[in-house]
């Protein structure tokens, strides 16, 4: 038999498939379904396409049972409170935008899932993401788009470095959604239909600003005033928390023109509103860097491709690493809104070259 | 084979029980209400099912209620008696019980009875003498286990006896854990109510008992017709009682043979144990345990992962309390021993039982000490894993 692998389960199709794949390549599968979520406050009937519930469970044990390796339940709650949703939570307090699901990757899935494997036997972890790892000719590991470019989530994988891309799986990466959902019926899975997930696993009512609200003390939450680019009080709000920058919806503002969040200034609770064009930003700055292959950093500027929203297109920019992990970015070309707390993914062509976390923009000139 | 050391969840089928129910599958008589002969064949194996069981813990046979299991025993017992006795409002129990008592007394709080809830020591026992400090003319009932399925503390539940009585309150006595591992009496011990399971002796789940010293002293919960003396309405699981009986008989004549072997194979993984596992903690006492649990604490790594390592190694245990959906929260009865949640996360039992054998204890002695030092580096506790 093969070595050992860990497949990380959500009762979805896509690791269903993932885990499937392995036991018929001869792989020694030990399917794990991860409890991360506290217990749901969400009515079950509005809880739809999320992850953690007991019924994906049982249909992560089905896939088990049918294709005969062990499958556990494992309870990640305590370290998934603490490493991802504190966190979440304390982004949105201090005017970022977070994604948690990077967090969740580095911290859960290829951190404590990984400690789990060793103490399991296991050699690798396997997941459901779309995304190709492959080994250079010198010894390296490479972490690239999945082929079916429509699915890629390479962007969500960046903090991946060489000893964690070389004890990791992606059956998936070579594979169109449309191919995973025909074996998963080759297979007789009974996730082969099910919809996809889409809301933050833990905000399953897609309510951020509530979410926060009853995961905060009060105390820290940082009302104040809509204020445009002068200065000049336009509203009040409830809190910093409720906004993203980029956001047009929900500012309670009567104005004539559009307006759209342009900054948060989280400790004035400050909230500044501007026109579409004032959204426009010349790079970014990104902090807590990694990369795939830290020896690129003494390569001075560098021409890359950046991501800087799941669903937006990467584009051209320069970039510059410093011995602080942090990272200058200069757009091509005119760039969009850039949304602090976000993720800014490097890419080169189809190979993903690291990434940050977005600490601010950049709007003309040179950054400090 | 993968070695099975979890008999305090469930015990393996007996090799008697699984023959008097291939028995009864050869030949499967009628309902025992029947007036036909057939009725008449079935009503004389249930009866000769019920004497076995009755035997094992001293009993009269007709004071055996057959009922589906521990958990329907521990009920009927408790709002059985707390309807018959309608005046009083007061129960008394301890921290430490089976949720199959925990759950029916917080329902009865809910309704608005007092539930007392005698904190244990250290080592899981609970002292009569503050269970009697708590008795008055208010307590229908006092509730205790005998053995404690997590921990394997013996209760010393003698001396209540005649304390309920002047009370007036009936006792319950939850002996699902030790019959068939200890010698139990209803006699000695004096109680008015006590719960037998199945598939804790070897039996299959889904049957179990209840020892009944005066029916006029419970109500029942089921309605239906006057099965069971009138307590217990429904037609009996005839499969899982004749597999009972034949189970508790095969338990009695091996009781002193199976507890001197499995205490001291027991006693053997133990003493192994604490030589290769520096800082292994025994949970319960060393002396007034049942011969056949551990409950240990294994420094620095989570229960959780020792578990599942064990299973993927071929070894079978548990954490005390299973749940299959994963969402494990720290044991209460360690909790109530004074364990911290991090230790009481750090905790596996280990129940031996009729079918393991010494080839089996000397594999484990080597596996488990192996597994621990592998998860303890792999997977150090870490403070968010320990809240």
């Amino acid at each position: 038999m093969k070595p050992r692998v860990l497949v990380a389960m959500s009762g979805g199709v896509d690791s269903s498939v993932a885990a499937a794949l392995l036991r018929e390549q001869g792989y020694d599968v030990v399917g794990v379904a991860m409890r991360l979520a506290p217990e749901p406050s969400v009515p079950v009937a509005k809880r739809r396409g999320t992850c953690c519930s007991h019924d994906d469970f049982e249909d992560a044990r089905r896939v088990a049972e049918r294709m005969n390796f062990p499958f556990y339940v494992i309870d990640l709650r305590a370290d998934f409170a603490a490493r991802v949703v504190d966190n979440f939570v304390s982004e949105y307090l201090g005017g970022r935008t977070p994604n948690p699901c990077v967090m969740c990757n580095r911290e859960i899935k290829f951190d404590r899932l990984w400690s789990r494997a060793r103490a399991l036997n296991a050699e690798y972890v396997a997941t459901g993401h779309y995304a190709r790892i492959e080994r250079g000719s010198d010894g390296m590991f490479h972490l690239l788009r999945a082929a079916d470019d429509s699915k890629d989530q390479s962007y969500f994988l960046f903090t991946l470095g060489q000893d964690e891309l070389a004890r990791t799986i992606f059956p998936l990466g070579e594979m169109t959604k449309t191919e995973v959902r025909a074996r998963a019926r080759a297979l007789g899975l009974a996730t082969a239909d099910k919809p996809e997930s889409q809301e933050i696993c833990f905000v399953p009512d897609g309510d951020y600003a509530s979410f926060v609200e009853r995961r905060s003390d009060p105390a820290r939450l940082r009302p104040g005033s809509i204020i445009d680019g002068g200065g000049k009080r336009l509203a009040d709000h409830a809190g910093v928390h409720r906004f993203t920058v980029g956001q047009r919806r929900g500012l309670g503002v009567a104005s004539g023109e559009r307006l759209y969040v342009r900054e948060i200034r989280a400790e004035l609770g400050e909230v500044v509103a501007g026109r579409r064009e004032e959204l426009d930003s010349s790079g970014l700055i990104a902090n807590r860097v990694s990369l795939v292959d830290g020896s690129i950093a003494s390569g001075g500027e560098l021409s890359v491709e950046v991501k800087i929203r799941y669903r937006h297109r990467s584009i051209p920019a320069t970039m510059r690493v410093d011995s602080l992990r942090r990272a200058e970015i200069r757009f091509a070309s005119g760039g969009p809104a850039v949304t602090p707390g976000q993720a800014c993914v490097f890419y080169r062509g189809e190979e993903v070259l690291g990434g940050g976390f977005i600490e601010r923009a950049i709007t003309e000139g040179r950054a400090n | 084979m993968p070695i099975y050391l979890d008999h305090n969840a469930g015990s393996p089928l007996r090799v008697e029980a699984a023959a008097a129910i291939s028995r009864l599958l050869a030949d499967a008589g009628g309902n025992p209400s029947s007036v036909h002969r057939a009725g008449q064949r079935s009503r004389r194996m249930l009866e000769a099912a019920r004497a076995q069981v009755a035997a094992i813990v001293g009993a009269e046979p007709r004071r055996i209620v057959f009922t589906s299991g521990g958990t329907e025993s521990n009920n009927l017992a408790i709002f059985g008696a707390i309807t018959a006795a309608s005046r009083r409002r007061k129960i008394i129990s301890s921290e430490i019980e089976h949720s199959s008592i925990l759950a029916p007394l917080a329902e009865l709080e809910r309704r608005g009875f007092e539930v007392v809830r005698i904190a244990p020591d250290s080592d899981g026992r609970i002292d009569p003498a503050r269970v009697l400090a708590a008795l008055d003319g208010e307590t229908a009932l006092v509730a205790l286990g005998l053995a404690n399925s997590e921990v394997g503390t013996i209760q010393d539940l003698a001396p209540l006896a005649s304390g309920c009585s002047k009370a007036g309150a009936l006792l319950h006595i939850d002996a699902a854990q030790a019959v068939g591992r200890i010698p139990v009496d209803v006699a000695a011990l004096g109680c008015d109510l006590m719960t037998l399971s199945g598939h804790k002796l070897g039996a299959p789940a889904g049957v179990g008992a209840l020892y009944v010293r005066d029916y006029a002293r419970i109500a029942p919960i089921i309605f239906g017709g006057p099965h069971e003396s009138g307590v217990r309405a429904g037609t009996p699981n005839q499969l899982g009682a004749v597999a009972f009986g034949a189970a508790t008989e095969a338990a009695i004549n091996a009781m002193r043979e199976e507890s001197e072997r499995i205490g001291s194979l027991t006693m053997s993984l133990l003493n192994r144990l604490r030589e290769t596992i520096p800082g292994l903690r025994l949970n319960g006492p060393l002396a007034g345990r049942l011969p056949n649990t551990l409950n240990l604490t294994f420094p620095g790594v989570l229960g959780e992962s020792m578990l599942i390592a064990l299973d993927l190694e071929g070894v079978e245990v548990s954490m005390g309390s299973a749940c299959a959906a994963g969402a494990v929260e720290p044991s209460h009865v360690l909790r109530a021993l004074g364990r911290s949640v991090a230790g009481a996360r750090s905790s596996l039992r280990i129940s031996l039982g009729w079918d393991n054998t010494a080839d089996e204890i000397d594999a484990v002695e080597a596996i488990i000490p192996a597994v621990w030092r592998r998860v303890a580096a792999a997977e150090p506790l870490s403070e968010a894993s320990a809240r």
